[in-house]
């Protein structure tokens, strides 16, 4: 019966459970789902993270490449974030080039990177108008079950606080670039920002960490990224019903506590792979 | 070069930092290497000597069927959608489903950063496991219906192809897509008269044992076990034909030693599926 | 630090100056809506088609199928133009009431004639305008807003481009026209919750004028045609 329910009138199904102050899943309205953290697992990468929030699973793979410098700012490096989103994830996606969801995720990530200031562009030039580094964010979902937003970026911080650049120094005979494999620095992470995404239901209710379903079904999302100095690095509302100033401070109390839990999760990984390193 | 508006821009030219490394730490490592004598990674050549393998099934909620599998180093993953209708209207089968196969190597998955667009590798992957996993299949079941395989690899460390087809066959069996049997898949290496079974990227692409470009090249090889059956068989580079039916026959054995891994993880997956946890399935 | 003169800024801020704008309804003769937004020197031209057939692939059954097309000035359209189409599409979706229209589509062309700062913001101004101009059923209006934090923590509405480059945080905001709620938001830059408030705050201000200017403009018009 239940199953039935849930089929033929899934909104009346998930307003039935939230009259109640719970989900379908368990939660109550302002629990996150369990987040697990995986960090170097693929050892192919400079650096690499998987997620998990709940079901839904996000890796990110971090590569450096080499080039030379952009020419308006001959001291800086590149970083390139791309989310994407394969049909692997969910039967939602086709296969083919990104579609708008990846794409604004995408550039979502590369704003947050510019916003936060994770990482400092400068500290990636190795010689100022010559050469500098590419660092490739490739941030892929492997399974799709709502709030892919939090969960990149979780990934894309994790795997950057993994990643070890070989040192690289220019020979001055040749002119040329040398890179030494077996020495290895960590990258600088200046700021680490962490995101919660909210859901509005019937224009009122806000609930966190939604599920796929519970996306579909919503009004409205949002995702507020906080950094640990409390600031605001995004507030990231693409649209939808709107929402009161009262409802709008809730989330970002939220996202406080939550960037508290996060930040801890991160360390306790990276200290557990740390000795085998 | 036409510009990928799609993605997030990048410098239009970067350089992996690996061609940048002084070629001199890398020659001792080479010659340290001894033909007719263990591995790299400690296994024998010319033995049926495979990786230790870690399989699982479902990982992927959203799809029908899922699995994952380690080899090594080597990280594959698959999603099995469907069957369901089928998307290209024109030549939909009104006998039998379409076998859909996409295979994709994550970027970061091989030493060399990969682009995003599909390349003729990854195009011939797929043909190539999608050719490998039709015979095990019972498509007549699902007419006018596709079933779609998605594979990635997450991390590229040799034997990529046959990995995928024991990963993308276990999916199937995970998504309860009728077979006839399970398609397993081995690659070998011969390395002039020794062989390398399940090799790794650097044994795939390593240096010649013996005299360069003598009785050198792969060979994969994908099994229907319990028909004992042959569904697909690769082969490249320049082999004397003893040495191939001997590959052949060292990539069943292989196949074989597999067999027991994938059934167990099969066996593991579907006792959990199943509401009561006594019913026994032993296949 | 922060002594009258601080003082005298905020409150000048506080007057939410915008620059002078301006808009033009049916412009164009295919297109079943349209219109164009003029502020300062950044202007955006809207068209707006349907509702119409709509592709099997992309039919909803219960509401219009909405989609949104950002053409930059010069070049193709990449992903920061997707990530704004999302945002302005969204936005339209929570306005229209498309249920009216099921199994039908709408589709919203935005070609930027120039760009000068607050883009976004008048992209959606635009698109409102070119919604209404189609006769397109709303449950409310809204329009855009950008707000700049600039290095001494004054704000600054609809900020020129020069503006948004010295600024340390940008924010744009789509405000409804019943109750002055937050349907869009996106920022760039860090700052504190007390800055988003007043941002906000700033922002809901200004919407004031421009929804006067929607309802001068309609005015105008239909008294012309009645």
């Amino acid at each position: 019966m239940a199953a039935g329910f849930k089929t033929a009138e899934p909104l009346e199904y998930h307003r039935s459970f939230l009259k109640e102050n719970c989900r379908p899943d368990g939660r109550e309205l302002g629990e996150f789902r369990a987040t697990t953290l995986n960090i170097g697992s693929i050892s192919t990468a400079d650096g690499s993270a998987l997620v998990k929030i709940g079901n839904t699973t996000v890796i990110c793979g971090i590569k450096a490449e080499l080039a030379t410098p952009p020419t308006d700012a001959p001291n800086k490096g590149y970083i390139v974030p791309n989310v994407d989103l394969p049909p692997l994830c969910s039967s939602r996606f086709r296969p083919g080039p990104p579609g708008e969801q990846a794409q604004a995720a995408s550039q979502f990530i590369a704003d947050l990177i510019d916003s936060a200031n994770i990482i400092q562009r400068e500290d990636l030039c190795i010689e100022s108008g010559k050469l500098s580094w590419v660092l490739y964010c490739d941030i892929m979902c492997l399974d799709y079950d709502g709030n892919l937003l939090d969960a990149c970026v979780i990934a894309l911080l994790a795997a950057l606080e993994n990643a070890q650049l070989p040192e690289v120094t220019i020979n001055k005979e040749t002119e040329l670039a040398e890179v030494n494999p077996q020495k290895l620095h960590p990258l600088n992470v200046t700021k680490h920002p962490v995101g919660s995404s909210f859901a509005v239901f019937d224009n009122t209710i806000v609930i966190v960490d939604p599920t796929a379903e519970e996306e579909s079904l919503s009004t409205a999302t949002i995702t507020v990224v906080t950094d640990e100095d409390e600031r605001l690095c995004a507030l990231h509302k693409p649209g939808g019903s709107g929402l009161s100033a009262e409802k709008l401070q809730d989330c970002i109390s939220r996202a406080v506590t939550r960037h508290r839990e996060v930040r801890k999760l991160i360390e306790e990984v990276l200290k557990s792979i740390k000795p085998q390193q | 070069m036409p510009v990928d508006t799609r993605r997030v821009r990048a410098p239009e030219e970067s350089q992996c930092p690996l061609l940048f490394v002084p070629l001199l730490p890398r020659g001792p490592l080479r010659t340290v290497a001894q033909p007719e004598k263990a591995r790299v990674d400690g296994r024998q050549r010319s033995q049926v000597d495979v990786r230790p393998v870690f399989a699982r099934c479902g990982l992927v909620t959203q799809a029908k069927g899922s699995a994952y599998m380690e080899a090594g180093k080597t990280k594959v993953l698959c999603a099995v959608y469907g069957p369901r209708e089928s998307e290209r209207k024109d030549d939909t089968d009104m006998k039998a489903g379409r076998l859909v196969c996409d295979f994709r190597y994550a970027p970061f998955s091989c030493p060399k950063r990969g682009t995003w667009i599909q390349g003729s590798e990854e195009r011939d992957a797929a043909q190539a496991l999608q050719e490998a996993l039709r015979p095990g299949l019972c498509l007549h079941r699902y007419p006018r219906a596709q079933v779609e395989v998605n594979v990635l690899v997450l991390e590229h460390d040799g034997s990529v192809l046959a990995h995928a087809v024991t990963c993308a066959s276990m999916a199937l069996v995970d998504a309860g897509v009728e077979m006839y049997d399970l398609v397993l898949g081995c690659a070998l290496r011969q390395d002039g008269d020794s062989y390398l079974l399940d090799p790794t990227l650097a044994e795939e692409s390593g240096g010649h044992a013996t005299q360069p470009e003598d009785n050198q090249g792969g060979v994969t090889v994908a099994l229907l076990p319990s028909l004992g059956q042959v569904s697909g068989l690769h082969a490249d580079g320049e082999l004397r034909d003893e040495s191939v039916s001997a590959a052949v026959r060292a990539c069943m054995e292989g196949c074989h030693r597999l067999y027991p891994v994938v059934r167990r993880a099969l066996v593991y997956a579907a006792r959990r599926k199943a509401a009561p946890p006594g019913d026994s399935l032993e296949t | 630090m922060h002594n009258a003169r601080n003082a005298m800024e905020v409150e000048s801020s506080s007057t939410c100056a915008l620059r002078e704008f301006g808009c033009e309804q049916s412009l164009l003769s295919r297109p079943d809506g349209s219109s164009s937004f003029i502020q300062g020197d950044t202007s955006v031209l809207a068209g707006v088609y349907g509702p119409a057939d709509v592709k099997v692939s992309k039919e909803i059954h219960d509401r219009a199928t909405l989609e949104v097309l950002i053409q930059p000035k010069v070049g193709m359209s990449g992903v920061r133009e997707r990530a704004q189409e999302q945002c302005v599409r969204e936005t339209c979706e929570a306005a229209l009431l498309s249920s009216l229209h099921p199994r039908s589509s709408l589709s919203l062309v935005l070609q930027i004639i120039h760009d000068d700062g607050s883009l976004l913001s008048c992209c959606l101004n635009a698109a409102c305008m070119a919604l209404m101009d189609a006769g397109l059923p709303m449950g409310c209006l809204f329009c855009g807003v950008t707000c700049a934090i600039d290095r001494d923590g004054r704000i600054v509405t609809d900020p020129t481009m020069q503006q948004e480059k010295e600024s340390r945080a940008l924010m744009t905001f789509a405000i409804d026209s019943t109750e002055r709620k937050v349907l869009m938001s996106t920022t760039k830059g860090s700052f504190s919750v007390n800055e988003l408030q007043q941002c906000i705050a700033v922002s809901q201000r200004a919407s004031e004028k421009i929804f006067q200017f929607y309802r001068d403009s309609v005015r105008r018009r239909y008294s012309k045609t009645l």
